[in-house]
Order: structure tokens, then sequence, then C-alpha cells
């Protein structure tokens, strides 16, 4: 296994001569120094003060309880009087509570971190483990050549039919009248648009009342149907199939368009010359 | 490395406490101390606590007081623009770790629909197999891989010229496709592809067919 670096090597206690490296490495070591400082008025509630100034000039600065009151004393400014203390006290005790619920909440947020990161982890190696992907369709969509994309693309559609029509069934169980994508697909078979309650829903939208019509009108004559945008190909027209589909980029009579599935029920619109519009779908 | 995770918490042990003490904040002189030497720049540190008879200045008293001066210099604002204390610090933290957490979960999310996308192209599963909740963020993965797939087509589809080239191409392919019948979608993708495998194998052995014609 090759490394991808070397990981972490001694460095020199010099001054670094990388302006840009210096730059990152004061960042990420302020961060680090912040965060032991931190720690340890947690762990051990002693007080800090830490003050570093940037290569750029500026200032930042970590104080607990707070940088002006460590530095006053230091510098022994305002000793503080007897009064003082027992507020002081009060105060203090107020701001350990708060410390101490941000530091219970920070480990929280830290712990769903790692599982988030562990989940990348199990989905990365799922996708390593599983042999080379047998399917090309997974391979990245660089290697694919003009064939192949339009076919994925055309089988990527369909399934983003699918798909949507299983979530708006979703949505209609909560909003029923708002029926766009036309009820429950397969009793739309039989010209009946319900929603799962059972209710059938005579205010139909006119695409769906079209579909209604043309099952009914066409509902003998599926077996033997031609229709002008379904080829005929050397294996003819395969009979017996209610739902007639053909999922390649099939030649029809206008080569400069990408593929369109040719559905049950544009088989019936007639005068349909366009491709399929999202969301009329058929399952 | 298998160190124990230490709570972020008050050490109630009183002997703990001072042990941890100690190491830490020779922990914290020697990182004040790199950061310093590292990057050229002024670092000043003052701990106190119970535990010390008067509190720790690092580098020095002489240092620090040249750090002070510098540092009362500067006017109130920039003083305070990047000042923090615990509660500061901490807040800020949670808020970072909250987002970078966000994210990287939105980022399995799509991993995850990804995979379930390609199950239901393989014939493993099918939408309606999917968790009702899942089911907008399917979609998404799917808009935006069809988003890159047409992308990419155009950008091949430009390269190749003529779209002449592209109908030789459909053609070459959809020769070899039989129209299959389908009672649903999810078992259609891999099968189609699979008869197609099959048909090209097949076709490659027939010497003698024109295959590119488009008449039988």
């Amino acid at each position: 296994m090759v490394r991808k670096s070397k990981g972490r090597q001694k460095i020199e206690m010099v001054k670094m001569k990388n302006e840009n490296n210096l730059q990152v490495t004061f960042s990420k070591r302020r961060t680090g120094l912040f965060k032991k400082a931190s720690e340890l008025c947690t762990l051990c509630g002693a007080e800090i003060v830490v003050i570093v100034f940037s290569p750029g000039k500026k200032v930042f600065s970590f104080g607990h309880p707070n940088v002006d009151c460590v530095i006053d004393r230091f510098a022994n400014i305002n000793p503080p009087n007897p009064r003082q203390h027992t507020d002081m006290q009060l105060s203090e005790a107020r701001r350990n509570a708060i410390v101490r619920d941000l530091n219970n909440h920070l480990t929280q947020v830290t712990e769903e971190f790692e599982i988030e990161k562990k989940r990348t982890e199990d989905l990365k190696q799922k996708r390593k483990n599983s042999n080379m992907p047998e399917n090309w369709w997974e391979e990245p969509i660089e290697e694919l050549n003009l064939s192949q994309l339009t076919e994925f693309k055309c089988g990527l559609e369909k399934l983003r039919k699918t798909v949507t029509t299983e979530a708006s069934k979703n949505f209609q169980a909560i909003v029923p009248r708002h029926n766009f994508y036309g009820g429950s697909s397969n009793n739309s078979t039989f010209g009946i648009c319900d929603d799962h309650a059972g209710n059938i829903d005579t205010d139909l939208d006119l695409y769906n009342h079209q579909r209604m019509v043309a099952t009914n009108t066409f509902a003998c004559n599926l077996n033997n149907m031609m229709v002008p945008y379904h080829i005929t190909t050397p294996f003819g027209n395969i009979g017996n199939s209610n739902i007639i589909e053909g999922f390649t980029p099939e030649y029809n009579q206008n080569p400069n368009k990408l593929c369109f599935k040719q559905e049950h029920m544009s088989e019936c619109d007639h005068h349909s010359a366009h491709p399929l519009r999202f969301g009329h779908g058929y399952y | 490395m298998t160190r124990q995770k230490v709570k972020m918490a008050f050490i109630e042990n009183e002997s703990s406490r001072k042990a941890t003490y100690k190491k830490r904040k020779s922990g914290i002189l020697k990182k004040a101390n790199e950061l310093a030497t590292l990057c050229g720049v002024p670092v000043g540190v003052i701990i106190d606590s119970a535990y010390d008879l008067s509190p720790e200045v690092w580098p020095s008293r002489e240092e620090m007081d040249k750090v002070m001066s510098q540092w009362q210099r500067l006017p109130v604002m920039d003083r305070t623009k990047k000042m923090l204390n615990q509660q500061s610090y901490l807040q800020q933290r949670i808020s970072k770790e909250s987002e970078t957490c966000k994210k990287l979960t939105k980022e399995n999310k799509e991993l995850q629909m990804k995979e379930v996308m390609f199950d239901c192209l393989s014939g493993k599963t099918s939408p309606s197999r999917i968790e009702k909740s899942d089911l907008r963020d399917c979609g998404n993965v799917i808009e935006q891989y069809l988003k890159n797939l047409n992308r990419r087509i155009e950008i091949l589809s430009k390269n190749d010229g003529a779209s002449s080239s592209y109908v030789h191409a459909a053609a070459t392919t959809s020769v070899a496709m039989p129209i299959v019948e389908m009672g649903s979608s999810s078992t259609a993708f891999c099968d189609m592809i699979r008869q197609q495998q099959i048909q090209s194998s097949m076709n490659q052995n027939v010497r003698g067919l024109d295959l590119n014609q488009q008449q039988w």
C-alpha cells in the first residue's frame, strides 16, 4: 500500500521559511493552544490568559474567567475588595454552570460528528468491498462513452419518474385534492383515479382525464397497437404486453432528439411529438 | 494509541486534578513555545491556580511585560475583536463542529442515496421499497446525476462534431436491442443491458451481416 503522505514528521524548532505555511501553521497551532487552555480550565479550574500576536500583527487572546480580569491581577491593578469578592463568587458560580452546559453540549456534538465520520467510513468501505462494480453505469461518468451515457440517461429518467410517483403517493395522502400526478397509478389502468383512502376524485385535471379516456378507448386494442413512434424491430412487436417499453435509445424519426421512453400513454396520444413531460409517470 | 477518552468536566478527585494540572500546564507552555518559535510571533501566557504559590508566567516576566505593553498600545476594539473566554470559545467550537457535522450528514445521505439509485438500476431493490423519508433525497440525487450526465453528453456531442456520429452510435446499440416487456422499471435497466451484451456478442459472431443498416 502506497502512503499518500509521510505522516507526522519531526520539525525543526526554528522559524518557518515558507510564508504561506507559516500562516497556516500559526492558525492551526493557535487554535490548538486555545483548546488546551480551555481544557485546562475545565478540568482543573485554573485561571489562565494566553495572548498571541499573529504574523499580521493582529492579536488573539483567551482568558478564564476573562482576559482583562487576569491581566489586571497580574499587573496588580485593582486588588479585589471584600464586597466585590462575594459578588465575584456568585457570578463565578453562574459562569461555571454555563460553561458546564456548554462543555456537555460540545461533547454531544463531537460524539455525533464521530458517528457520522464512522458512517462515511462504512459507506466507502462498502463500495470498495463490493467487487469491481459489475455494472458499467456505476463507473465515473467521465469513463462512459456517448451511447452509454444516453442509455444511462434514459434509465435514470425512468427511475426518476417512478421515484417521483412514489413520493407523490405520500404527498397525496396528506393533500388528497392536489391531484397533479394523478392518483394511485395502479388503479388508473382501469380508468379510476383515487387516493389511498378509496375516495374517487372526480375533479381530475386535464391530463388524467385524457388518460382515463385514452385507457378506456384503447383498452381492447392493447395487443395489436401499431403506433407511429413504436419501431418495428427485427424481433417484431412483442405481443401480449400491456406495457410496451423500450429502454434503448431507439432510432426514431428524430435523430436529433435524445431518446425518450415510449410509454404506453404516449402511444395513445398520437399527436404528442414531444418528449414526455416530467411527472407523467405511468407506474 | 489507545488512550482513555477524558471527560471534559471538572476533575473531582483532588490528586488526579493536581496531577493533571501539572502535566497539562507544562504541555501548554511547550505548545506556546513551539508556536512562538515556529511562527516568530510574540506569545505570553499566565497560568494561576490553587496549586501554585504564584502565577506561572511564560516566557518570563520581562517578555510578558513586553507583550503587555504591546497589548496596551492597541486600541480597545482591536484587543477585544478576537478576545475569547470559556463561554465564547466553547460557543464558537460548538457552532463550528455542528456545521461540519451537518455537512458530513448531508454528504453521507447523498452517498447512501447513490447506492440506493444503483441498487434500483441493478434490480436489487425498487422505488417502492425506498423509505418514505428518503424518496425526496433520492430524487434529488437522481436529478443531480442526470444534470451531470447531460452536461457530459453535451461535451461529448460537441466534441464529436455532427450529430451524425451520435445517430451512428445510437443506431449501433439499438440495433442489438430487443424491446422487452416490463412489469416494473426496477428490473429493466440491468436486464436490458445484459440482453444487449448477449446480443452484441451474438452479433459479433455473425459474419456478413451489416449491422449498421437500418433496414432488415
